[in-house]
């Protein structure tokens, strides 16, 4: 599988951008020159060669802020992946092998899904819940399940037929034995680039939020944060704005990339339009 | 045909029911109640208990849940959706104008988008897997990439600073009438067709390389019918199908990206209303806003899917 991602140039760079992002963000505390949310006297400077982007108008290092701006959001998506693979899957496969009245049901929820936009679904959550990171990793994550129930399904649905699980419910195994011996690790490859789908749009998400001030909050350094600060600074310092707007476009970029080149590798379809 | 419409029609009404609930329970229900998240920690600490029991009165927070609830849906049936917490003025108000400003713009992408988008993707189907083919797939996956903001911000940095042509943001207000509106805001407009042609052209490409790898564009190849022409006549009229599903897939995704970009441009719509609804914690205004969106996208599903079954001879048995 890794000598297929190898052959493919698009897939490699976005492995490549990916890899990179979650480096520095891991690195941030150590090579950042200066903490990202102390105020260092020096507003709206220029950038050169002691503050690389120049500083904001509260006087923090944008360099800095650029370094840590990605580890809250970066969290919030992955964890939020995790949660959408892990509870979607779980979810599909048990409709797939319950069917009938259950199986109508989680259609029901998932068709539901598709006539709520995203962002006001986490916006009602953040109404009635506050904002905070946990809040913002189980509304994104449920927000981002449906869709990998409705392929797991699918998956789901094809895999009750093969002889090997027909075997099984003669045996009588039970439905939880069933789904997490036989049909689970058949659905593997598709979770894996189900995961990566759902990071990007889920990072996606996560950005747009903090931009309209309803994800991550103020004063952690987060780049769809620093966007929107930057904005009446267009102007006059570009870098403010145009920096953290291109880390974001870039890693997923990165993500998407690699989620392509995955689910080539893998013989799997990843045009089936998520998002959203 | 009737049956499979009032079907249709019946699983919207249940969709639409299932999701004012939702949207009841998660805003109003789980954790304190809505005068308690509307006020900040310190008017709390101020209320004496008898005026925060009498506020709670006045707006029926005193009531079970239960009583709530169903108070709830029926101010929905009968159109009826409640006041603000601290103005007291009705909510349907305050959202009508800017809905309308949003169902405009989301309107206007659509209309614009969906036909450049189509013409993309055909391009592309024709020339599957050739340079022109990849550059597009190419071109898709970076315009799916980059967030609404990121876009309209690009798009101000270059048309409205850098080569002053266009406004940065919108100056027309909320009440204005929609042709001076939408007149005031092209770059506005510019970003949500942007993220659309590339959403929808993605979607688009893959249901054309299907529909010409199916066994009728086969025979009209076999019958010695040049490729440009089967795509035209034959396969883009049955990939009208797969454009009517991919727009309507693509409908709560277009909301999104609405009230993102109203954001970046100042347009006057839901999502200005939303944020600083949320940020009030002006419970019902979410709630009409969130209802109000899911309305229009329920119906859209509604229509794509009846425009689905008047053109698939399949479905109309």
């Amino acid at each position: 599988m890794m000598r297929a991602l190898l052959r493919r140039p698009a897939a490699m760079l976005g492995l490549s951008l990916v890899t990179l992002h979650i480096l520095v963000a891991i690195a941030a505390p150590w090579i950042a020159p200066f903490a990202p949310t102390s105020l260092l006297d020096v507003p709206l400077e220029p950038p050169n060669a002691i503050y690389w982007l120049g500083t904001d108008d509260l006087g923090r290092d944008a360099f800095s802020r650029l370094l840590w701006g990605g580890r809250v959001a970066m969290l919030v998506a992955f964890a939020a992946g995790v949660v959408a693979v892990l509870g979607g899957t779980l979810l599909g496969l048990a409709a797939a092998w319950r069917r009938g009245i259950f199986d109508d049901v989680v259609m029901r929820l998932v068709e539901m899904k598709l006539a709520v936009p995203t962002i006001l679904f986490v916006a009602i959550f953040v109404t009635g819940f506050g904002q905070s990171v946990p809040v913002l990793i189980v509304a994104v994550g449920i927000i981002q399940m449906m869709g990998v129930v409705r392929t797991t399904r699918a998956a789901g649905i094809v895999l009750m037929e093969q002889g090997y699980v027909r075997a099984a419910q003669l045996n009588g195994e039970s439905g939880p034995v069933i789904i997490l011996r036989e049909l689970l690790p058949n659905v593997a490859d598709l979770m894996a680039v189900e995961f990566a789908l759902r990071a990007s749009s889920a990072l996606l998400l996560v950005s747009a939020l903090s931009f309209l001030g309803l994800g991550i909050s103020p004063p952690t350094p987060d780049w769809g944060l620093m966007v929107e600060d930057g904005m009446a600074l267009l102007e006059s310092e570009p870098a403010l704005v145009l920096a953290p707007a291109l880390c974001i476009a870039s890693l997923v970029l990165g993500i998407n990339l690699a989620a392509e080149g995955l689910a080539d590798a893998l013989g799997l379809d990843a045009a089936r339009g998520g998002g959203g | 045909m009737i049956v499979l419409l009032l079907r249709r029609v019946a699983l919207s009404v249940v969709t639409l029911f299932l999701l004012a609930s939702f949207i009841f329970f998660a805003t109003e229900v789980l954790p304190g109640d809505a005068l308690d998240v509307s006020l900040s920690a310190d008017e709390l600490a101020m209320m004496s208990p008898e005026v925060l029991a009498r506020r709670k009165t006045e707006l029926g927070l005193d009531r079970p849940i239960l009583e709530r609830y169903l108070g709830f849906m029926g101010g929905l049936v009968t159109f009826d959706l409640g006041r603000t917490i601290i103005t007291r003025a009705p909510v349907a108000d305050i959202v009508a104008m800017p809905l309308r400003n949003s169902v405009a713009l989301a309107g206007m992408t659509l209309l614009l988008a969906l036909p450049v988008a189509l013409a993309i993707a055909m391009a592309a189907a024709q020339a599957k897997g050739r340079a022109l083919d990849n550059a597009v797939s190419g071109a898709a996956i970076i315009g799916y990439s980059i967030p609404e903001f990121v876009t309209g911000l690009l798009l101000i940095a270059v048309f409205a600073v850098w080569w002053p042509i266009f406004p940065a943001t919108i100056t027309a207000s909320t009440d204005d009438p929609l042709s001076v509106l939408l007149a005031a805001a092209p770059l506005a407009i510019a970003t949500t067709i942007i993220g659309s042609i590339a959403y929808l052209g993605r979607i688009l490409r893959v249901g054309l390389i299907e529909v010409m790898a199916a066994d009728f564009v086969e025979r009209l190849h076999l019958s010695g019918i040049p490729r440009w022409r089967i795509l035209w006549l034959h396969a883009l009229p049955a990939a009208m199908i797969p454009g009517l599903s991919a727009a309507a897939l693509y409908a709560a995704a277009l909301v999104s990206g609405v009230v993102v970009v109203e954001l970046v441009f100042a347009y006057p719509g839901i999502g200005a209303e939303l944020v600083r609804a949320v940020t009030r914690r002006e419970v019902h205004v979410v709630q009409a806003i969130a209802l109000a969106a899911a309305v229009c996208v329920v119906l859209f599903n509604l229509l794509a899917d009846l425009g689905i079954a008047a053109l698939d001879p399949r479905t109309r048995r």
